[in-house]
């Protein structure tokens, strides 16, 4: 049962990782190799909060995506004047600088060794969410709010918009759009989301290291949005399901650890590979990346 | 102790510079972000390895052999993946996804047969010349030759043979050279063959001093596109200048600070570039359409 329920948390913050993602690359069209490196910020900023200023839930929370989505806005201010593969290769380098930062830079982060040991956040300074039991409900409460709020934004002008500035650019900007602005708004706020999954990643596991957000994070987080699927909710939603359940079922059908992550690897780029073939909209998206 | 680290940074960058030049061959020409590109780099390796280590071949006929086996599998990745794909009209951010998808799939093909432990080609200390303090081994030397060698003879071939004016007016404009009467689906095999041996060639020659594993592609292929945008796009000596002076740039680091920091630094390096000349050194400046 602990079993299940510690499968269902994961899950829930996949999809929180994978539905603001896909805010980036389903809608705008930005396909940023970043998000691993704002999800980390956020669960390092978390442990901050709780350990050092011993904050509550929800102060704790709002502290970890705020100062991430201040973060964000810096590096999206500079990132998003390009275009393309150069978009990528910023989000990208940015994505190497932040993770050598929390490895490198050890009198803060403690480096390579990881922080031990985050406190399980406390609701009102007395509530203590500390089972499994407690934490799944936190999790689902999170990914329901997260969800909500991009269900709204994706069917709100803002969405549309977005939508819009993918299809024509020059069009929007005749429009009299601000498309820089727009392009910063969503940079923020894939980035603050992300920093929310830092924050049940972080509280959840209570140990956190940086090798759990580099380079090949982001890209897992990116596939598993094309996987599943861009422009909608479902889409992430699936694929935040599939990349969280298939190392299990690989575990159930009984092959040893060190084939099945290898093997699962090969199946995430044989879908990718497949799903460019022949369905760029990923397995229940509506947008072509 | 200066000059060492100089001397190293020159032979590093020699090796940035010919994978850096394969890289562009694709990238100016295609305009195709080649991430696959990473694990040829890696792949000629383990052939060498193959090769030389299990079936027991002669070290000159073993690389040979490594360099073909990877020139193939390069223009296969062109016809399988990039041809099927520009058939369906698919963007450039498709190509780039199942580019990443085919380095997934390839380097964890790699892992699962040959294990994830660094492979050693030459197991003996390598030999080595000295001058007062300074040293440089066989595998140095080899490495700054050959990379050099092949290079000088690529400008010939660039300036000089039909294939290299073919090569320019591809990557100048593909829409009039198709109309000039190029063969451009027969062209893209020279390139992709051509782009494949520079890997190939950088690899074998890692790979014998060093030794390989699965992972060695990716930051490798980074490091040599930061050469290309530094250098500036669109030119080949300007790509093999970036080459030399990121080898250089990171030596001096490792000089100054330590090697903790040279992927932070190579990056921000990068994010500098992108920010205040996007055509880097050598480039023209060009304007946006």
């Amino acid at each position: 049962m602990e079993y299940i329920i510690h499968i269902l948390i994961i899950i829930n913050i996949y999809i929180v990782l994978t539905v603001s993602a896909n805010l980036l690359v389903g809608l705008a069209n930005l396909l940023s190799l970043g998000q691993a490196a704002f999800y980390g910020i956020g669960a390092y900023l978390t442990a901050l909060a709780l350990m050092q200023f011993g904050l509550p839930l929800i102060p704790a929370l709002l502290f970890s995506m705020l100062i991430t989505g201040l973060i964000a806005f810096l590096l999206g201010y500079i990132s998003i004047k390009f275009e393309g593969d150069y978009f990528v290769l910023a989000t990208l380098g940015f994505q190497i600088i932040i993770y050598s930062i929390l490895y490198n830079w050890i009198t803060v982060t403690k480096g390579p060794y990881g922080i031990p040991g985050i406190p399980a956040p406390k609701l009102l300074n007395s509530f203590k969410i500390d089972s499994i039991y407690l934490f799944l409900i936190l999790s689902s409460i999170l990914m329901g709010i997260t969800v909500s709020i991009f269900y709204k934004l994706i069917h709100s002008p803002f969405g549309r918009v977005l939508k819009a500035m993918k299809d024509d650019k020059i069009a929007l900007i005749s429009l009299g759009r601000n498309v820089t602005r727009l392009k910063i708004i969503t940079f923020v706020l894939a980035a603050s989301f992300a920093a929310l999954s830092g924050f049940l990643y972080a509280t959840y596991i209570s140990y956190i290291d940086p090798t759990s957000f580099n380079l090949d994070e982001s890209i897992f987080i990116v596939s598993a949005v094309l996987i599943g699927g861009t422009g909608n909710l479902k889409g992430p939603i699936l694929g935040a399901v599939f990349v969280v359940i298939l190392p299990e079922i690989l575990r159930f059908v009984g092959l040893p650890d060190s084939i099945a992550a290898n093997l699962r690897m090969i199946i995430y780029g044989l879908s990718l590979v497949l799903l460019m073939l022949y369905r760029p909209q990923g397995i229940a998206g509506t947008n072509k990346i | 102790m200066l000059i060492q680290f100089l001397i190293n940074g020159i032979i590093l960058g020699a090796i940035y510079s010919s994978l850096a030049l394969g890289f562009s061959l694709v990238y100016n020409t295609t305009k195709i972000f080649h991430i696959a590109y990473a694990v040829l780099y890696m792949i000629a390796g383990y052939f060498l390895y193959t090769f030389f280590n299990q079936l027991g071949l002669s070290f000159i006929i073993a690389t040979f052999l490594s360099i073909l086996s990877t020139v193939f599998i390069s223009i296969i990745i062109e016809l399988v993946v990039y041809r099927t794909l520009i058939k369906k009209n698919a963007s450039l951010n498709v190509l780039l996804i199942s580019s990443l998808g085919v380095m997934i799939i390839i380097i964890n093909s790699i892992a699962l047969f040959y294990g994830n432990e660094t492979k050693i080609i030459h197991n003996d200390i390598a030999k080595s010349i000295r001058f007062n303090d300074i040293i440089i081994t066989y595998p140095q030397l080899h490495q700054v030759f050959f990379s050099s060698f092949f290079l000088i003879l690529f400008f010939i071939l660039n300036k000089y043979a039909r294939l290299g004016i073919k090569i320019r007016a591809l990557s100048n404009d593909a829409e009039l050279a198709k109309v000039q009467g190029l063969d451009i689906p027969k062209m893209r095999i020279k390139l992709f063959a051509l782009s494949g041996f520079f890997a190939a060639l950088s690899g074998v020659l890692v790979a014998q001093d060093i030794g390989i594993d699965p992972y060695i592609g990716l930051p490798m292929l980074l490091n040599a596109v930061v050469a290309v945008i530094i250098g500036g796009l669109g030119r080949f000596s300007a790509t093999v200048l970036g080459g030399f002076i990121l080898g250089i740039l990171q030596a001096l680091v490792i000089w100054e600070f330590s090697a903790n920091w040279q992927e932070a630094i190579t990056f921000g390096v990068l994010i500098l570039f992108l920010i205040f000349r996007p055509q880097g050194i050598l480039g023209n400046k060009t304007r946006e359409v």
